[in-house]
């Protein structure tokens, strides 16, 4: 295979430093849009569940939007066609970031709209009993216990999120792919440039990947039922407080 | 600002030509993936072994890697490294096939592993062999449960064949893309392909969740 014996990685090399910007880019990007999208979707998630049909409507259109248009055409939507709208032009990056927070939160609204949904109503009546406000039983007694359970989903969607930041490379965002594009152009070694640049995104998604199952396994609900087995009912310590306090 | 969406429907045979090219790299790839995955799947179900192994690994890496990465590497690695040409509509339904068989394996293989265990023991106990086993009450039963993950795949699989605009693929959103250049139209267009990829992964969606609530309410 002569085409073997042909290759030649210095030339990619000499342009470490460049892939390396273009990784960061990478990261911080799908970091900075999985980390807004999370709020974000939690917002939409509680706009969902509480809101009346005013609020419901919007949300579900949003939703259904994000989720039923391919993430490409939504970026160059948001870049092309809505400052025609707004008259206030973007950088790629803005956009791109835009389009991919929206895209994402929109997946994590219903993923944590169904976690929500997942605690049992008694949940919500055994705050009601104890006078606790809406707000307060929400977020001290309902969420905490929506986050174990959404949790493999969640990480899920922060692995995809960092694959789809390639697609923003189409809107001159220097991300890894755009830079891998441009390198390309300049060599002219197709091989070289794209099969490093692959195996730069199978490193990072594989160690993705094993941070979320190590995450899903140290935090995901699975821990509590661990506990609960590890540490059975301590029957008598209680016995002791009760009688002593 | 005024918007003209008759220079939309003016361009329609030109739009629907491109989604038709959408339409035909989603078979593609679905011919590729649906098989690919199946296979897959039988090779992972088996608990250890290099096929296990294989197909563990196959599964990891085509589920790591972007399929924007993988689609710019079928069309601008393999040919030199197989010899002859490919079109950016083969090698990127290739790519798309090759990522959808890694997610298509995950899906059955939950799909079986969700059959509850007693058929497993019933069937040991009725003494079926185990080709009638597989056939007659395993598959079935996983087939159902396949269901909406597997329409909720089809409908990822069909937004990402938007990915096959970036090596030149008139397909529908390259398509709205250039005309949108070309007639400095940017919403009108943008808007309507949008709205194009709305109305056909909408209703299949929500099939699928429909399906899905059915299940659950059979099952519990």
């Amino acid at each position: 295979m002569e085409i073997f014996a042909e290759m030649d990685f210095s030339a990619i090399w000499k342009y470490r430093e460049a892939l390396l910007w273009g990784l960061l880019t990478t990261l911080w990007m799908a970091f900075s849009a999985f980390f807004m999208a999370v709020p974000g979707g939690l917002l939409l998630a509680f706009g969902r569940l509480k809101g009346g049909w005013i609020v419901n409507i919007p949300i579900m259109a949003f939703v259904d939007l994000m989720r039923f248009t391919p993430l490409l055409v939504q970026a160059v939507w948001i870049h092309f066609a809505l400052p025609i709208f707004t008259g206030a032009s973007m950088t790629a990056t803005q956009s791109g970031l835009l389009a991919l927070t929206l895209h994402v939160s929109a997946y994590i609204c219903d993923i944590i709209r169904s976690g929500i949904t997942a605690v049992p109503r008694g949940q919500w009546e055994a705050a009601k009993a104890l006078g606790l406000k809406p707000y307060v039983s929400f977020f001290r007694v309902i969420l905490p216990q929506v986050w174990p359970l959404v949790l493999p989903a969640l990480a899920n969607v922060a692995v995809s999120t960092f694959k789809l930041t390639a697609i923003l490379g189409i809107l001159a965002v220097d991300d890894l792919m755009k830079v891998a594009n441009r390198i390309n152009n300049m060599v002219f070694r197709p091989i070289e440039v794209y099969t490093s640049v692959a195996l730069i995104y199978l490193a990072c998604g594989l160690i993705l990947t094993v941070l979320a199952a190590w995450f899903e396994r140290r935090y995901g609900s699975d821990r509590l039922d661990r506990i609960a087995v590890e540490r059975p009912a301590p029957a008598v310590i209680v016995h002791n407080e009760l009688s002593g306090g | 600002m005024e918007f003209n969406f008759n220079i939309v429907l003016s361009n329609l045979p030109t739009l629907m030509d491109g989604l038709k090219i959408t339409l035909l790299s989603f078979t593609i790839a679905l011919a590729i993936g649906f098989p690919l995955g199946l296979i897959l799947c039988g090779m992972r179900l088996r608990k250890t072994g290099f096929a296990a192994r294989l197909a563990q690994g196959y599964v990891a890496v085509f589920r790591a890697i972007p399929e924007m990465v993988m689609i710019f590497w079928m069309f601008y690695c393999l040919p030199p490294l197989i010899g002859f040409k490919l079109s950016g509509l083969t090698s990127g339904s290739l790519a798309l096939g090759l990522v959808s068989g890694a997610y298509l394996c995950e899906i059955f293989r939950g799909a079986v592993q969700s059959v509850a265990k007693g058929q497993w023991e019933v069937s040991d106990a009725l003494a079926l062999p185990r080709r009638a086993v597989w056939l007659r009450v395993i598959t079935p039963q996983a087939a159902k449960l396949a269901i909406p993950p597997f329409i909720n795949h089809m409908t990822e699989l069909l937004k990402g064949t938007t990915l096959l605009a970036t090596i030149g693929v008139a397909e529908l959103a390259l398509r709205s893309y250039v005309l949108g250049a070309q007639t400095f139209r940017y919403f009108e267009f943008l808007t309507a392909i949008a709205l194009i990829y709305f109305v056909v992964i909408f209703p299949v969606a929500r099939f699928a969740e429909h399906i899905e609530r059915k299940l659950a309410k059979a099952t519990s």
